[in-house]
């Protein structure tokens, strides 16, 4: 009796029971789908995280006014202006400081309205603040030009809903806005369009409209800035810069930087990947009792079948091995039915969990390891074969003439 | 149902001086229902040589069927000594009791017990299986068998496809694929027709005629034991007669 033997007669029994190995299989593909796509869900939230917090310069702390968890808005009155920069800049191992401004807009792009946003920056701190943003076409506004603007690339090729779409606004085009929600009208000339990049922590680059810092101080009207970037010498000094503007500033306003996120998002989403795991988990175990009881009707139904194999010589382990070859095939095919359904099932919860600014620019895509993909496979067999253990050695402990006798 | 001479190889079984096929001595079976013994055997002693043909009889709750289950390896005795072809099943695990009925003994049941999802050559495959014979050969050997109880063409059918005389050919087919030394049947002809009944003896009498092979059949029918060479009676757990006939092997 090989593999194949064992197999073939493994088949042929759950076949015999259609409905009970479906429903079996169904529990653990069920398992199996639920942890594969928990686990690549939040897999891929942290990550998607984590490439927004990596686009943020490790040595760049973000000032905002108010005191406020970097999730929910400010709660303080405070407001951020020219005075704070030269505060912000006499903290030992801050190299410089860059106020920016950043407005909500509504743009107006081939007949359509599009939100967007509007950022004032200083363009020299761009590189350093939103790592690998460059311009792929034109150049960067002049530092007073308030005509004039880099837009980012979706702007300038729209993705539409048939896929990548094409240049709408090129050089030298202008580009309309309103801001917010108001009326004020705002009309650039296009003179630089930036590379595809994504989100990062608090801007949504490939959809924000670029322009110098005064440009948007001249344009907005407002002495107050959105923040403040203050650039470290190097990210070692990060906390002593970080503790040095809460002891001036007290809760007057919040300090952020890229590291401090990173390590309390990683330690939101370790938990709430042993969360989901364990809730993977929990629907894998009912499986194995589902597994274990299926097991047991069928040893029970088969005692006379198991009577007449040992009777014809089938020794112990041979009898314990079909009953767990009928195991492992299930386990087998809920195993590849559960990471089928959790690569699927992970897309769709990776399109609920995101998290970032701009439409779709923070839903994360789901995140499949090896080792993940080859858990799944291999643990419903494993579970299927623990299940199905004690029955099957049950099965094999038979004496042969009280299976025989067994109506 | 014919059967050639060279599809079973008739072994060298009836060579002077071998041990019996079956040899107990002084066999007791004591079964405990609550507290108090019930002994189904009391101390039988018998030979069945190679190539006999036996029938055991005896009423309902004789022990002949639990004499069958210990001289067909199934079960263990309260006390005395069992040899298969000179071997003492006493001193064997459980695992070398199932080689010992895997390679020395076939059997045939009142109710065929067939492996119903299973096909009839499978069926007749299953006492290959537990030796590492190739898939192929073992069709080839099971082929030949279902053959030779004129089932050559049914090879492909379920057991519930089967009338109950094709069902019992398909477990004497099954019963003889190992070429075992020896077949014991328990009212093999129990739930057949008198016409199917004879088609089954015939079938069973011709092989051990040609192989050489042992026959024991415990059964109620006298029409069963008359074909047979050897009458054993049992009542109340021992031997009562043990008749010799001498026939033609006309049957």
């Amino acid at each position: 009796m090989d593999v194949f033997d064992l197999f073939r007669l493994a088949f042929k029994a759950l076949l015999a029971r259609k409905t009970r190995s479906v429903l079996t299989i169904l529990g653990i593909t069920i398992g199996a789908a639920v942890i594969m796509g928990l686990i690549a869900s939040s897999g891929g939230l942290t990550a998607g995280i984590s490439a927004q917090v990596d686009k943020i310069g490790a040595n760049v702390v973000i000032v905002r006014a108010g005191s406020s968890n970097f999730l929910s808005g400010s709660t303080s009155s405070y407001q951020l202006s020219t005075q704070d920069l030269s505060a912000l800049s006499s903290i030992s191992h801050v190299v410089q400081v860059a106020p920016y401004y950043q407005k909500p807009v509504t743009i107006s792009v081939g007949g359509q309205s599009v939100s967007g946003t509007l950022i004032g920056i200083d363009s020299s701190v761009l590189p350093t603040i939103f790592k690998g943003l460059s311009l792929s076409e034109g150049t960067f506004p002049n530092s007073f030009d308030p005509t004039s603007a880099a837009i980012g690339n979706s702007i300038a090729y729209p993705v539409s809903s048939t896929g990548a779409g094409s240049q709408l606004v090129g050089l030298n085009q202008a580009v309309s806005m309103k801001i917010g929600a108001g009326t004020t009208s705002l009309t650039f000339l296009v003179k630089g369009i930036f590379g595809a990049y994504g989100s990062a922590l608090f801007s949504n680059v490939d959809e924000s409209v670029f322009v110098s810092f005064q440009a948007a101080q001249l344009l907005l009207r407002t002495p107050y800035f959105s923040a403040i970037y203050v650039i470290v010498d190097s990210a070692d000094n990060i906390s002593s810069v970080q503790s040095s503007i809460q002891t001036i500033y007290g809760s007057d306003v919040s300090v952020i930087s890229a590291g401090a996120i990173a390590s309390s998002i990683s330690a939101i989403t370790g938990q709430l990947s042993v969360f989901l795991g364990s809730i993977g988990g929990v629907s894998l175990f009912v499986a194995a009792i589902m597994t274990a009881n299926t097991m047991f009707v069928s040893v029970m139904e088969r005692t006379k079948e198991i009577g007449v194999l040992k009777a014809i010589g089938f020794r112990k382990s041979q009898i314990l091995s079909m009953f767990l070859s009928e195991c492992v095939v299930t386990g087998i095919i809920g195993g590849i039915c559960g990471t089928l359904l959790g690569y699927v099932l992970s897309f769709i919860l990776g399109g609920a969990l995101s998290f970032g600014p701009g439409r779709g620019g923070g839903a994360s895509s789901p995140v499949f390891s090896l080792g993940l993909i080859v858990f799944s496979l291999f643990f419903p067999i494993g579970v299927s074969v623990l299940a199905g253990l004690y029955p099957a050695w049950r099965a094999s402990r038979m004496s042969p003439i009280t299976a025989l006798k067994y109506e | 149902m014919t059967l050639q001479k060279t599809e079973l190889t008739p072994a060298a079984k009836n060579l002077p001086g071998t041990a019996p096929a079956i040899e107990t001595v002084n066999v007791t079976k004591i079964y405990n229902v609550g507290s108090t013994d019930y002994p189904a055997l009391r101390g039988v002693s018998l030979k069945i040589e190679r190539g006999e043909l036996t029938s055991i009889v005896g009423p309902s709750g004789s022990g002949k069927s639990t004499l069958l289950n210990i001289i067909g390896a199934l079960d263990r005795p309260t006390s005395g000594r069992v040899k298969i072809d000179g071997v003492d099943l006493r001193k064997l695990s459980d695992d070398q009791l199932a080689r010992i009925r895997n390679r020395k003994i076939g059997f045939v049941y009142q109710s065929f017990n067939l492996i119903a999802r299973l096909s009839a050559l499978e069926n007749v495959e299953m006492p290959l299986m537990p030796r590492k014979i190739v898939q192929r050969v073992r069709h080839a050997r099971a082929m030949k068998l279902l053959d030779a109880v004129g089932l050559g063409r049914k090879g492909g059918k379920r057991p519930t496809e089967l009338s109950g005389g094709e069902q019992q050919r398909v477990a004497v087919a099954r019963a003889l694929v190992t070429e075992p030394e020896i077949v014991i049947a328990d009212e093999p002809t129990g739930n057949l027709d008198s016409k199917t009944t004879r088609e089954v003896l015939h079938y069973m009498n011709e092989v051990n005629r040609t192989t050489g092979t042992t026959f024991v059949i415990v059964t109620h029918n006298p029409e069963v034991s008359d074909t047979t060479r050897r009458i054993i009676s049992i009542r109340d757990g021992a031997i009562e007669k043990d008749q010799r006939l001498q026939r033609l092997d006309s049957f």
